[in-house]
């Protein structure tokens, strides 16, 4: 072997990455149990390409991930983008297509998206997002669905430790409404409500003049509005309008149908939450695991986006990165088994092996073949070097000599009750 | 008794008043502060856990979740612009980020340089600053002693923090704007400040109450 470092020549460009076996298989089954989890809920699952026009996929999607996607041209000139989310593409898809089918509509996607941004924790410039958009459906029992099902994706991928923390954009757009500030001073109100930035946000009501001790204790309060239901009450002290006032009746509303959900301990409440404050226009959600200062999964009720592409419709939906739910896990212990083979089987001039392999695969067993024709000994080591448990060679098309921890000896081959009881051995 | 929270202090000129911030906080903290070789140290009351740090690093620590809460300047926060909560500002570490030159340099307003070579610890800072007055700073990205990068012909002016000014003033330079007026602040990591948000909130307002006090 040369020992030249091959990987110099052949870099990846940023933000992208391999996953090999054990992380491939991990994706693999994760998304299996998504599945199985939104088809118990009634979703349908859409597959949507992964370029479009550029101006498709900008529409509505703020400055941010505008400037994030990545573009370029088809043969006519014409600018296409790659996604930067699902949520526009499958906005596109029942604005144009399924906008007269019968309401809701409950769909779910898993797919890669694409985003220049800087590589953080678990989010490469691709990665891959599931979940599930409820169309057609206002108010709070499809709120609290979407949140549900958000509960039960993150326990469906087997992460023991998580929170979804929901907020409601009305609330904080009534307190901007009743401060009635200027446009510089609100950004910078929204920009330290944002880091939660409890100094500053005292410091810059210090420069407002005239503002009435209720709007002030208003903003300051803020920040501590978080917690379980209980802040829900504990915020109508503070509401200035009835733009505020809607907001927390829809969110003790979504609270109450949470407790019947049977997740009302997954959810926490966060009503200084001002994230995508443009985009949504109802609750809005966010799932954090511990150590991981990255969401895991976001979304919210948009009833605004659709109404770009056909006729306006409520929607609510959320989509969960897959390789932040791998990274969380991972931190939280839990690790995953790649698949492996059940038995490492000589097949080198044997065709009663191969005759042999095909009948066990079809009972479910794993077979592996080994085409080198290594010697018993040398089949056995190569079995372990894989993690194969067990080695097998037929010394005779109806004798198996069989290998594994406890040792070798020989089975009738065709006796699948004999086999079957070396397997569970 | 439940995880200890972990807070990232950053080695060097805030670590003894960010100390002096958690004990007067009623937090355990270690005795030897900095003095020490060991990077993680845990307070005697089994509360926090100290990590110590590079000041540039404590924002990558809080925002990734390896600490919980950390304390760093604003300088460094705003230069790593990274996504951690910001709750509460400390009244120590001043100083401000200037762009400074030399005090023979002709009387010319900034927006009126061509493209300026400019020498900085702080690119992200510097070239924001820049590029939003519409001039083409070149950027010199040095590890230490800016100052000097103006007096041997590097660079036509710098950014850099400032303390006192005497620094400045020795090597012949002068002020020309402020950036940033820069002082400790307490950040928190997003995931933290929500899953443990009994015992953050208890940091936040133990420390504000110190502030206040002061």
């Amino acid at each position: 072997m040369s020992d030249r470092t091959l990987s110099a020549d052949r870099p990846l460009p940023e933000g992208v990455r391999d996953l090999l076996f054990a992380d491939a298989a991990a994706f693999r089954a994760m998304t299996a149990a998504l599945q199985a989890t939104w088809l118990g809920w009634g979703y349908r699952e859409i597959s949507l390409p992964t370029f479009e026009y550029a101006d498709t996929l900008a529409t509505d999607v703020g400055a941010a991930v505008d400037a994030e996607m990545y573009r370029f041209f088809d043969r006519h000139g014409r600018t296409l983008a790659l996604r930067p989310d699902m949520t526009i593409p499958t906005a596109r898809v029942v604005g144009t297509r399924l906008y007269d089918q019968p309401m809701p509509l409950r769909l779910a996607y898993v797919g890669s998206v694409f985003r220049y941004e800087p590589p953080r924790a678990g989010r490469q410039h691709e990665f891959t997002q599931a979940g599930v958009e409820l169309i057609g459906a206002a108010g709070a029992l499809a709120d609290a669905e979407s949140v549900a099902l958000a509960v039960g994706a993150l326990q469906a991928v087997g992460l023991p430790d998580f929170r979804i923390t929901v907020g409601h954009v009305g609330f904080f757009r009534g307190l901007l409404a009743a401060l009635n500030l200027p446009e510089r001073t609100t950004a910078r109100l929204r920009v330290a409500v944002d880091r939660k930035a409890e100094a500053e946000l005292a410091q810059l009501l210090g420069e407002i003049l005239g503002l009435p001790p209720l709007a002030r204790n208003a903003v300051l309060t803020l920040p501590r509005l978080m917690g379980d239901a209980r802040v829900l009450a504990e915020a109508e002290a503070i509401c200035l309008n009835t733009t505020m006032m809607q907001a927390l009746s829809d969110l003790a509303a979504v609270a109450g149908l949470l407790v019947a959900h049977g997740v009302a301990e997954r959810v926490a409440y966060d009503l200084s939450e001002v994230r995508d404050l443009d985009y949504y226009t109802g609750i809005t959600f966010e799932g954090f695991a511990p150590g991981l200062g990255f969401n895991l999964v976001s979304g919210g009720r948009y009833d605004e986006l659709i109404g770009h592409f056909g006729p306006p419709l409520a929607a609510v939906g959320w989509a969960l990165t897959l390789d932040r739910v791998l990274l969380a896990r991972e931190l939280q212990g839990i690790s995953h088994e790649e698949p492996r083979c059940d038995v490492l089987l000589s097949a080198r001039d044997c065709p009663a092996c191969l005759r042999w392999a095909a009948q066990a695969r079809a009972r479910g067993l794993r077979v592996e073949l080994d085409p080198l024709g290594l010697a018993p000994d040398a089949l056995w080591q190569a079995a372990q070097a894989r993690g194969i448990p067990r080695a097998a060679h037929h010394t005779d098309p109806q004798t198996l000599t069989v290998r594994d921890a406890a040792g070798a000896r020989a089975i009738a081959a065709e006796d699948w009750q004999e086999v079957a009881a070396w397997l569970n051995r | 008794m439940a995880e200890p929270l972990t807070v990232a202090l950053p080695k060097g000129r805030l670590i003894e008043d960010a100390l002096g911030f958690l004990a007067r906080a009623g937090y355990a903290v270690p005795a030897n502060g900095d003095g020490g070789r060991k990077l993680v140290l845990d307070g005697a009351d089994g509360r926090l856990r100290y990590i110590m740090v590079k000041p540039a690093d404590v924002p990558v620590f809080v925002e990734y979740g390896a600490a919980d809460v950390g304390i760093a300047g604003l300088d460094v926060i705003r230069e790593a612009e990274r996504d951690v909560y910001e709750p509460l500002l400390l009244p120590f570490g001043r100083c401000r980020l200037v762009v400074a030159g030399r005090g023979d340099r002709p009387d010319l307003p900034l927006r009126l340089e061509r493209s300026p070579r400019v020498a900085t610890k702080f690119p992200r800072l510097t070239e924001a600053f820049f590029r939003k007055r519409g001039v083409a700073a070149e950027l010199i990205v040095m590890a230490g002693s800016v100052e000097l990068a103006p007096l041997v012909g590097l660079a036509d002016l710098i950014v850099d923090l400032v303390q006192t000014g005497v620094t400045l003033r020795e090597n012949g330079l002068v002020e020309l704007r402020t950036i940033l007026e820069s002082q400790a602040m307490l950040i928190a990591n997003r995931a933290s400040y929500r899953l443990r948000a009994g015992v953050v909130r208890e940091l936040i307002d133990g420390l504000a109450g110190v502030v206040r006090g002061t």
